[in-house]
């Protein structure tokens, strides 16, 4: 059938008949496609010698790095004994070698520490949520009230979250001293630019019409937002508040690195200072703070959506 | 009285709204009828200032509607109230507070950022929406509302507002015959029960016949035939109409003039 | 009926409105969310005194001397160039490795944790924990365990990306995989194919474009993790930037920093021509 209409079409047509067109066409572009991907295999090729150049990433050091890597495993793995594992403190106030008890001799210091990352987490977010909220109208193309108020708010998020917290951390450290209250901020100011640009781009999906009825109503700018916009983006606003969370418990527990306060300070001391089982201690506190707390972040996200869609 | 004098708006090249002039008196319902992309809608927007003439005057008793700025406009806004082809209510807020969205305008900046309203502008927000049947749907969410019905929260929304004009951009033509018999019925008691302005945008000849006292036709932005529904011939109606002619004509086209929605919200295209 | 205005309503209307509506007087709703609202706001202070906020007042005297020397750039000879290229091209290079070794290890295990193509459940579970494990430790902690175990220097910076990778790109992974259309693969099985023949020509097809950019994601947010990772001594600018702050010499670490910026930037663009060229060709 194909060849029956271009038989048709084609007659006459001599050398440039549509399917010699097509074919030629065609090759051409397989071959230009050819010549790319080489190029392509070939920069990947030379990236990638260039980076084991670079990095030092060769074998004989590899093999010696993942062996010395499972004998430090082994250093910091405790020494626990089933006889005696939970044993308490005798009456001396001692506790036994190969004991929980032993293993975890500070667990409370490192406790306070856990509940101090959590707060500055909670905090961090709860400002940096804040701040991004009155910055993300602004910052949305279809909402700011005039380009300059836009390509300032824009700029602003953007310089905020371009700097790592661990960056700004250090600055602030240096700056008020040592304590988590340079935590709170250097994690604030990254949450702040992170949160708005997104909090922006969900603004920039939201649908005109209320606010046009606002507007319509004789609505400020303000009321606009408020009302029309609002109700809107709450729910996904929400989500990325908590996912944000999240990820900042995690920020807060490594910023300690440092001095910006939490558990951070402790696990760079026990690492850099006693290669034993106390860096699995901190560790295994770490993963199970991070865990439990994804997972209620988890439940309160999916119960929230979960109660606005049905309500 | 609403005077428009040579009000003109263009967008880019095209000219959405060509020196329009007209003078409207208090008390009159005024449908607009013409063609996809004539320039009703813009005309309409240009009324309610949401967007900008390029050209021209509008004039409200003698107030310059056209130069209007900041407080004063928002207040010319509230005076004028909008309904739209779309409803544009606030899907996710109940409707008890859209319709308070109309008293908006003027609020303490506190009273509206908390949301505190008086319990007397609850029960003249309750009594806007009884008076077009709406009051038991008050705490649902107004996306949870079929068409016709968000239009009436629409409606009971300018009615909070005290406007002394009430703009209607195609109200009608997103709703099935019945819920636009229901709508154009409320607005033809607002218009004659509280003497408020009516102006509204009509896709169907139909429609505009039945309800209103006078009828303005736009052909490219221009006003093109204004005068009583018996002026208006069918050889005029045609003129005005164009290609779009048949269409026009048949009353139950308003539930499925989906094309037009389009053309509604975006004037410049055609 | 009859012209209604504001004013018109007595306190009768509002009592018989009220009668009729109760629930519209009542704002359950807005006084929630204003309660939840002051929570919110007492919490924030009280915890930023906690934490001693009036510290934001009493700055250290040398902050002046930061942002003066930040803008005054001075003895430019005594810089070290080659040095801060040197860190940055470290940390490119670490990036890059370190993803290209979590893409394929997560190429393996993400089939490993995906439900529909690892059917016994023990293993698959046991994969899946694995992986929290090393999603639950951030990148930096790996930095600086890698750093203990193997040294300072960029080897521990690649292993530090390659685990954290792992965790995280095997769990998109095993999701994309999840994902996938039933009907193309018993379209292969059909046919009387092995297990990695399934692999090859049901799955890797519809997961490969998923995968693709996910890595080219994580080549992206690595560069720019790779730029810190040198504050615990696994290689990199980091390691550049920290030992210049700390010597005071914060016009180097401005120029460093804007540097690693521009880079950054450049890779972003990079990264997303290379979705465009590798994804968007494909997909036709």
């Amino acid at each position: 059938m194909t060849d029956a209409t271009v038989g048709a079409e084609g007659a006459g047509a001599g050398p440039s008949d549509p399917v010699s067109t097509f074919e030629r066409h065609r090759s051409e572009l397989r071959a230009s496609r050819r010549v790319w991907n080489l190029v392509a295999l070939g920069l990947f090729v030379i990236a990638l010698a260039l980076s084991i150049n670079i990095s030092q990433f060769f074998p004989a050091r590899i093999a010696t790095a993942i062996t010395r890597f499972f004998e430090y495993f082994g250093t910091i793995t405790p020494n626990l004994e089933w006889d005696v594992l939970f044993e308490g403190r005798d009456e001396n106030g001692r506790a036994v070698a190969g004991s929980i008890t032993y293993w975890y001799t500070d667990f409370w210091d490192y406790m306070t520490l856990i509940g101090e990352t959590i707060l500055m987490a909670i905090t961090a977010t709860l400002i940096g949520t804040a701040f991004a909220f009155v910055l993300s109208f602004p910052a949305a193309v279809n909402l700011a009230p005039n380009s300059t108020v836009y390509w300032i708010s824009r700029r602003f998020l953007e310089i905020c979250r371009g700097v790592p917290e661990i960056l700004l951390a250090l600055v602030f450290v240096f700056a008020i001293g040592i304590g988590p209250l340079a935590g709170v901020m250097a994690i604030a100011i990254h949450s702040a630019g992170a949160l708005g640009k997104l909090f922006a781009e969900v603004n920039e999906n939201a649908s005109n019409r209320p606010v046009d009825g606002i507007t319509a109503a004789g609505g400020t700018w303000a009321q606009k937002m408020l009302y029309g916009v609002v109700p809107q983006v709450a729910p996904n606003f929400f989500s990325y508040a908590m996912l944000r969370f999240e990820i900042n418990v995690r920020a807060s527990s490594i910023i300690g690195f440092v001095g910006a306060g939490g558990i951070g300070a402790e696990l760079n001391r026990v690492i850099s200072f006693y290669s034993d089982d106390r860096v699995m201690a901190v560790l295994i506190l770490i993963v199970v703070m991070v865990t439990i707390i994804d997972l209620i972040s988890e439940r309160i996200r999916l119960g929230f959506i979960g109660r606005e869609n049905f309500s | 009285m609403l005077t428009l004098d040579k009000l003109t708006r263009r967008f880019g090249e095209k000219v959405a709204v060509d020196r329009a002039n007209l003078e409207i008196s208090d008390g009159q319902m005024v449908g607009i009828i013409g063609r996809s992309g004539a320039g009703k809608s813009t005309l309409l927007r240009l009324l309610n200032r949401l967007i900008d003439p390029s050209d021209g005057h509008i004039l409200f008793g003698d107030k310059d509607i056209a130069s209007l700025k900041g407080r004063e406009l928002r207040e010319w806004r509230s005076d004028c109230a909008m309904i739209f082809q779309q409803f544009n209510l606030v899907g996710r807020l109940d409707v008890i507070t859209n319709v308070l969205t109309g008293r908006l305008c003027g609020m303490p900046s506190w009273r509206a950022m908390s949301q505190t309203f008086t319990p007397q502008e609850r029960a003249f927000a309750i009594q806007a929406l009884d008076r077009l049947g709406m009051a038991h749907t008050a705490l649902q969410r107004a996306e949870t509302l079929s068409g016709g019905q968000q239009q009436r929260v629409a409606i009971a929304r300018a009615l909070a507002q005290e406007p002394k004009i009430l703009l209607a951009d195609e109200p009608i033509a997103s709703l099935d015959p019945m819920n636009a018999k229901i709508v154009m019925d409320a607005l033809r008691d607002i218009n004659k029960n509280d003497g408020i302005t009516v102006i509204c945008n009509l896709h169907t000849l139909d429609t505009a016949r039945n309800y209103c006292d006078r009828i303005v036709g736009m052909q490219d932005g221009r006003i093109y035939f204004d005068g009583t529904p018996d002026l208006l011939t069918t050889q005029m109606a045609r003129e005005i109409y164009g290609a779009e002619a048949k269409e026009a004509f048949n009353e139950a086209a308003t539930s499925t003039s989906l094309a037009d929605a389009k053309g509604a919200r975006q004037p410049e295209t055609v | 009926m009859s012209i209604t205005l504001l004013n018109a309503i007595t306190p009768d209307d509002v009592a018989r409105a009220q009668t009729a509506y109760p629930g519209a007087f009542s704002s359950k709703r807005r006084n929630l969310k204003l309660i939840l609202l002051a929570v919110a706001f007492a919490y924030v202070c009280g915890s930023l005194w906690f934490f001693e906020v009036w510290k934001l007042l009493y700055p250290s005297e040398l902050v002046g001397d930061l942002l003066r020397t930040i803008f005054v750039w001075r003895d430019l000879e005594t810089w070290q160039f080659a040095n801060i290229y040197r860190g940055i091209a470290e940390t490119l290079a670490m990036a890059f490795l370190g993803t290209l070794l979590g893409t394929i290890g997560s190429l393996f295990v993400g089939f490993l944790a995906a439900k529909n193509v690892m059917t016994i459940g023990p293993i698959r579970q046991l994969v899946r924990r694995f992986l929290d494990v090393l999603r639950g430790v951030d990148q930096l902690v790996w930095g600086l365990v890698f750093v203990r175990a193997v040294g300072l220097g960029p080897l521990a910076g690649v292993l530090a990306i390659f685990i954290s990778d792992l965790g995280t790109l095997s769990k998109l992974y095993s999701e994309a995989i999840e994902n996938i259309d039933r009907k193309e693969v018993e379209g292969i099985e059909a046919t009387g194919a092995g297990p990695f023949a399934v692999i090859r020509y049901g799955y890797i097809p519809q997961v490969l474009p998923v995968f693709i950019s996910q890595s080219l994601y994580f080549w992206e947010s690595n560069t720019r993790s790779a730029t810190i990772l040198g504050i615990v001594g696994a290689g990199g600018i980091g390691m550049i930037i920290i030992e210049r702050f700390r010597a005071g010499l914060y016009d180097q670490v401005a120029f460093v920093v804007l540097n690693v910026l521009i880079i950054i930037f450049f890779i972003d663009w990079l990264s997303k021509r290379i979705r465009l060229w590798a994804i968007g060709e494909k997909h036709h």
